[in-house]
């Protein structure tokens, strides 16, 4: 951006482009407490009737926070193991000598590039035959070793980022190299396994074709299943509670992104699926 | 742990462990899969022998085993020993079982009514309930019988028909198995079958539209505008543009669904003009395309935006500045400057997004969900239709699988393309410490 040119005439083009975006988040808080007149947008009572749904359990669906517990738990764990099994490929991948090194760096860039969702059918099929269909361990292994491979890209590279000289000096010191990678290297790529357990926790949030094909039973509902089915239950057409149970869903979401869009913009920008 | 390569291989064992199992095994099962007949009906263990009465009527049509096929269709009785010591257990009058183990023994009847007068003609007359019962146990008919493997379907055919020939038994074992079998009749009708043809062409639109007027396209919009915008708006624009691609797809469709039903946003403000409110998602072809292209351009547009932006940001300030020094008009800027530094960025994006279009169904399956009458079903969703979920509840594992291995086949050569194309292998750089 240079002096040269006015800038609101760009700013007013955009700003007119982006406000259908703008007035559907708008009304997406907005629906959520109060009631409109019969084909009007402008709200004329408030209410929290719409939020009904979080001290009362309609019938035939699980309760609200068994599958908010589902959630969590199904985001949290599959968030762990692409950290785990990531901080610990990715290094070996930025720094270890071991034989056939870029073959794996290749592989991993072709994993992240294939589309893992094709695999649901086989995938489908192996957890019916081995009894982990309709259960979270098998869903969350899944999502896990699909995110794995951009998570051990990501690590890969902020583990690129950190210094030789920090190993040089570890290993002079007569630390072994699982001493050096643990206590030394480790520490200085926090604030990248900070990002990249948020950006998979958002990722196993937001999930919705695995848990619907893999666990779509009422015990391991997650949030999306749970909303998905409400929406497409033609008796009970209610878009506002369909909006408060989405406001419900969405909201974790909006706070961990605002409050660490620092962290995540790199991640966001670096290419991930959608 | 001492050295770096057992320690290397360690670290890397469990992702190598989760690549085999849910990459490498399903990519080769997807193979597998695809040349079977795995449906609900077959089930996907192995399954059972049934005598049902179209197991008879295939070995009548397909295998001309006209005799045999009548001889277990019919109701059979054989007055044979296991018969007659049930009878004597059951306390039976023993004068019954003797005659008919002396007189009888290894008789055939294919009617019942023969068999109960040939029991009712026996010296000790027994009375009509008494004739049922002994009829009963001397019934060896197979109709509907299950039998878990074929030798114990032979073992109880061979006490109807005892010169079973091998002919035969392949024949029985293969019109009564109830299971999945190997076929290659689901690549062959998957070349003949006219949804292909339109579930090819619905793909092709599909990524090819959204991909040029949204993710290239709009997402170059937006990078440019927001490179000639002060930092406040632009990050907010950058944040704002960001959202769709963050909001989880259950609500983002659902936000569209707002928009665009007969009782939403779109019908109540058209209706001030006169227009008739209508489900603008699902009312014609048309609307649910461009509905369609919307939702996932506008998700796809956010990264396109970003990594145009970061190319952007790279460009030295001083060419711009020379630019406008010597009179440059802001798309000269564009065209000459901007444009030239994005090729990479672009190819990228392209690439990138071709194959995630291609095999992603989800913001499709939520809006219209292949509708209207099929009209936006692409090749992703319709193996999830196959094979995952349909309104029929009978599943074609089999089919769906042969339908995913196609795009299987083209995200292997096309990932391995991009890898080839961006040249990865110069990432890897030489370990410094060398043990």
């Amino acid at each position: 951006m240079t002096g040269n040119f006015r800038s609101w005439p760009v700013v007013l083009a955009l700003s007119l482009l982006s406000a259908p975006l703008l007035l559907m988040y708008a009304y997406l808080i907005v629906d959520t407490i109060t009631n409109s007149p019969v084909g009007s947008f402008v709200p004329n009572e408030f209410t929290l009737e719409h939020w009904s749904f979080l001290w009362e359990t309609p019938r035939g669906r699980p309760n609200i926070w068994r599958v908010t517990l589902n959630s969590l738990v199904f985001a949290t764990s599959s968030c762990l193991i692409v950290l785990a099994v990531s901080s610990t490929a990715g290094y070996v991948l930025s720094r270890l000598n071991v034989p056939g090194r870029s073959f794996f760096l290749a592989g991993v860039m072709v994993l992240h590039a294939f589309p893992a969702i094709t695999l649901i059918v086989a995938i489908f099929l192996v957890l019916q035959m081995v009894g982990l269909y309709n259960s979270l361990v098998g869903v969350i292994l899944v999502k896990a070793a699909i995110d794995m491979p951009l998570g051990i890209w990501i690590m890969k590279g902020f583990y690129d980022t950190v210094p030789w000289e920090i190993e040089m000096a570890g290993i002079q010191d007569g630390a072994s190299r699982f001493r050096v990678w643990h206590s030394l290297v480790l520490p200085q790529v926090r604030p990248g396994l900070f990002a990249l357990g948020l950006f998979s926790f958002l990722l196993g949030w937001s999930e919705f074709i695995l848990p619907q094909v893999l666990a779509p039973g009422n015990q391991v509902q997650v949030l999306s299943v749970y909303l998905a089915s409400l929406i497409a239950d033609d008796n009970n057409f209610d878009m506002a509670l369909f909006k408060s149970v989405g406001l419900f869903y969405i909201a974790p979401v909006l706070i961990l992104f605002f409050a660490f869009q620092n962290y995540l913009m790199n991640i966001y920008g670096g290419g991930t699926k959608g | 742990m001492n050295s770096s390569r057992n320690l290397g291989l360690v670290l890397m064992a469990p992702a190598i462990v989760l690549v085999v199992l849910f990459f490498l095994v399903p990519v080769a099962l997807t193979a597998v899969f695809s040349f079977t007949t795995m449906s609900t009906s077959t089930g996907i263990t192995g399954g059972a022998y049934q005598l049902a009465p179209n197991a008879i009527q295939r070995l009548r049509d397909q295998f001309g085993m006209v005799e045999l096929a009548q001889k277990l269709g019919e109701p059979s009785f054989v007055i044979d020993e296991r018969g007659l010591a049930t009878l004597e257990a059951k306390g039976v009058a023993p004068g019954i079982v003797a005659e008919l183990r002396s007189n009888h023994l290894n008789e055939t009847f294919t009617v019942r009514r023969d068999v109960e007068r040939m029991i009712r003609s026996l010296r000790e007359r027994p009375s009509t309930p008494e004739v049922k019962l002994i009829s009963a146990e001397f019934s060896r008919s197979l109709a509907n019988a299950r039998f878990a493997d074929e030798a114990a379907l032979f073992a109880a055919v061979k006490a109807i028909d005892a010169q079973l020939t091998e002919d035969e038994k392949a024949a029985l074992a293969a019109a009564s198995y109830s299971g999945w079998t190997w076929t290659t009749e689901n690549f062959r009708r998957m070349v003949s079958t006219p949804d292909t043809a339109r579930t090819l062409f619905n793909t092709l639109a599909y990524v090819s539209l959204t991909l040029v007027l949204f993710n290239t396209g709009f997402a170059m919009i937006l990078a440019l505008a927001v490179h000639y915008m002060p930092e406040r708006p632009a990050g907010f624009f950058r944040i704002l543009w960001l959202l769709p691609r963050i909001t989880p797809p259950v609500i983002y469709v659902l936000m569209w669904k707002w928009l665009a039903w007969d009782t939403g946003f779109l019908s109540a403000v058209l209706d001030d003009f006169g227009v008739r409110p209508r489900n603008w998602m699902l009312d014609s072809a048309a609307n649910a395309w461009v509905v369609v292209v919307f939702i996932n351009g506008l998700v796809g547009a956010s990264m396109g935006m970003l990594i145009f932006s970061s190319a952007i940001k790279a460009i030295p300030q001083s060419l711009f500045y020379a630019s406008e020094v010597d009179g440059a008009y802001r798309w000269q800027q564009i065209r000459h400057i901007i444009l030239p530094q994005l090729r990479w960025p672009i190819l990228f994006v392209t690439c990138y997004q071709t194959l995630s279009l291609l095999t992603s169904f989800e913001y499709i399956l939520l809006s219209t969900n292949g509708g209207p009458g099929g009209t936006t079903e692409v090749w992703a969703l319709a193996i999830y239709h196959t094979a995952l979920n349909n309104y029929a509840g009978n599943l074609q594992y089999g089919y769906g699988a042969a339908m995913a291995l196609v795009l299987v086949v083209i995200g292997i050569v096309l990932s391995l393309v991009y890898l080839r194309l961006f040249n990865y292998g110069a990432l890897v750089a030489r370990p410094l410490i060398e043990h």
